[in-house]
């Protein structure tokens, strides 16, 4: 009887350990290596692969993309996000219709929103010019084109795609804030804005910083938006970390130097998680 | 009195104030999917004509003609209803015995392949994808269907695991030791007992699962290259040669294609994915 537990997870942990085992191992080898599939170069070069990634002008932009889109991204959600759900939160004929809708842009898939952003700020033809058009005639931009607008065009994206899934999110912690609290403080004589202050923020706040980690980390590892979106550019202005990691691998099949920046990547996300975990103790007790 | 008149006029400024909110979220998450709409039954010449028709005057189903004669949709679609179907199939099958065993049997061993499980979750895509890339092609498995399918239950794995298993975890284990009591044998506990308890939660979590493997871009992009699905043919419809390269019409068909179905989902099942997410904050 001993075996029937082991029978039963065997299936998950093989298929799992198949597709990340094995393949995690390879890369921290692949890391030490120059493997350029093109020149069929193939030779063990040590740590210096990782050397040349703070030469890399390149990877240099890509990861300052990766840094600003992950702060400001995450920055936008706390805040819009909790704004969101404070609406969502209200009770107001409607209220359901408004909350099936924000599931729609959690469930597209992140290529189909990159392909219409990709022509929504287009100068000529888009949906974002027009519109300031009917407001601001001759208004003439093109989004995708200089450095900071793209930047911003991607960000503006992720954050249509994200932050109504976040708002649901804070506001599944917001329902088990119960009424009474809100009765009481009336009684007290506290305003709507003093409440919101005084009692919702401080009982979400432990939710909204839980929220944190799985979004930073998705933030971490995006890569369909940029892919149909910008395709990284304006040059390398909009490549994300994930999406350079990607093109090195597969494009330019650099496959040692990709490697090695899916190492760096894997030890900043492992980093990040641990030192979340501690910081989440500490608030526990 | 008079105070009563200006409680009214502030309620008032209230109700209209929640209402115009509710009307900008609404417009901002929606207009963009109706813009794609009208795209995609707009005629190409009227396409590149400013200001934007949001009404169009001819309207054509030209571009689902075109996706349909021209660029095989149907059998992308063939390909990604056997994929996620099958898919769905193995990956409750397989998670839903896991969850049972990592919920009822406790031990050192079983306790660290859950947290392996978990723990893979923190492992992205990009990192493992080259060397899993070489591994398919040397197997044998690289665009192929099995290929395919196995990678797409990986992906959904440690997501279903974690939430059946919770489930499973609530479900009172004194059900089963009545079962045991009169004469039910193991397979027939967790079939007749224990599987019928956990419908609800395996229908939450093959709904957010449906979701996430028709959104799922990586894997068919880099793991196959004749077996197309429909999310990445979004990315390999032909260019044009004119002036208008990139063929918008057809974009917009294609993705209202792949919208379609997701939307229907949503609002269907819109209860059953706010329980998923609610309990497992989960990402597609």
């Amino acid at each position: 009887m001993k075996w029937i537990p082991w029978i039963l997870i065997l299936p998950v942990v093989l298929i799992r350990g198949f597709t990340t085992l094995y393949p995690i191992f390879a890369t921290f080898k692949n890391s030490l290596f120059d493997i350029k599939v093109l020149s069929g170069v193939h030779e063990f070069v040590g740590l210096s692969n990782y050397v040349n990634v703070f030469k890399d002008q390149k990877i240099i932009t890509s990861i300052s993309f990766t840094l600003l889109f992950v702060v400001v991204s995450m920055v936008f959600h706390i805040v819009l996000g909790v704004c969101l759900a404070l609406i969502l939160n209200m009770k107001f004929k409607g209220r359901r219709f408004l909350r099936t809708i924000v599931l729609i842009p959690w469930a597209m898939p992140a290529v189909v929103v990159g392909m219409a952003a990709k022509w929504g700020f287009n100068n000529d033809y888009g949906l974002i010019n027009d519109l300031i058009r009917r407001f601001v005639s001759d208004f003439q931009f093109n989004w995708l084109i200089n450095t900071g607008s793209a930047r911003a065009a991607v960000i503006i994206m992720d954050l249509w795609k994200d932050l109504p899934f976040f708002a649901i999110l804070v506001l599944s912690g917001l329902q088990f804030i119960s009424g009474d609290i809100y009765e009481a403080a009336k009684v007290d004589g506290a305003n709507g804005v003093q409440s919101f202050f005084r009692i919702t923020l401080p009982l979400i706040t432990k939710n909204v910083i839980t929220l944190c980690i799985p979004f930073t980390l998705w933030r971490l590892t995006t890569f369909d938006l940029v892919y149909a979106m910008t395709s990284g550019g304006p040059g390398e202005d909009t490549s994300l970390i994930a999406y350079r990691i990607t093109m090195e691998a597969f494009t330019n099949l650099n496959v040692g130097y990709a490697s090695t920046l899916a190492v760096m990547l894997f030890a900043v996300m492992a980093l990040f998680s641990w030192f979340n975990i501690r910081v989440m103790n500490k608030i526990e007790s | 009195m008079n105070d009563s008149k200006k409680y009214r006029v502030y309620r008032g400024c209230v109700t209209a104030g929640r209402w115009i909110l509710f009307a900008v979220v609404a417009f901002l998450i929606l207009f963009p999917v109706y813009w794609i709409f009208i795209s995609s039954i707009t005629p190409p010449g009227e396409l590149f004509k400013m200001p934007i028709d949001y009404l169009p005057d001819n309207p054509t189903l030209d571009s689902y003609k075109f996706l349909i004669e021209n660029v095989g949709l149907f059998a992308k679609i063939g390909n990604t209803i056997l994929i996620v179907g099958i898919t769905l199939l193995i990956s409750t099958v397989i998670c839903s015995m896991a969850a049972y065993a990592f919920s009822r049997f406790q031990s050192k061993g079983i306790s660290i392949a859950f947290a392996f499980i978990i723990a893979t979750m923190l492992i992205p895509e990009v990192v493992t994808a080259r060397p899993l890339y070489e591994f398919m092609q040397k197997v044998g498995l690289y665009d192929t269907y099995p290929g395919l399918i196995i990678l797409y239950i990986s992906a959904v794995i440690p997501f279903t695991v974690l939430i059946l298993r919770n489930f499973a975890g609530e479900i009172p284990i004194s059900l089963e030791e009545a079962a045991s009591i009169d004469g039910a044998t193991f397979t027939q506990r967790l079939f007749q007992v224990v599987l019928p308890l956990m419908k609800p939660a395996i229908a939450t979590v093959c709904i957010i699962n449906f979701i996430t493997c028709l959104n799922n871009f990586f894997t068919p992009l880099y793991y196959s290259n004749g077996i197309q699905v429909l999310s990445v043919a979004i990315v390999q419809l032909p260019l044009r040669d004119n002036m208008y390269g990139v063929p918008w019409d057809l974009v917009s068909a294609m993705g209202w294609i792949i919208l379609l179905p997701i939307i229907i989902f949503v609002a269907v099942f819109e209860k059953q994915i706010m329980d998923g997410i609610m309990a497992g904050g989960v990402k597609a």
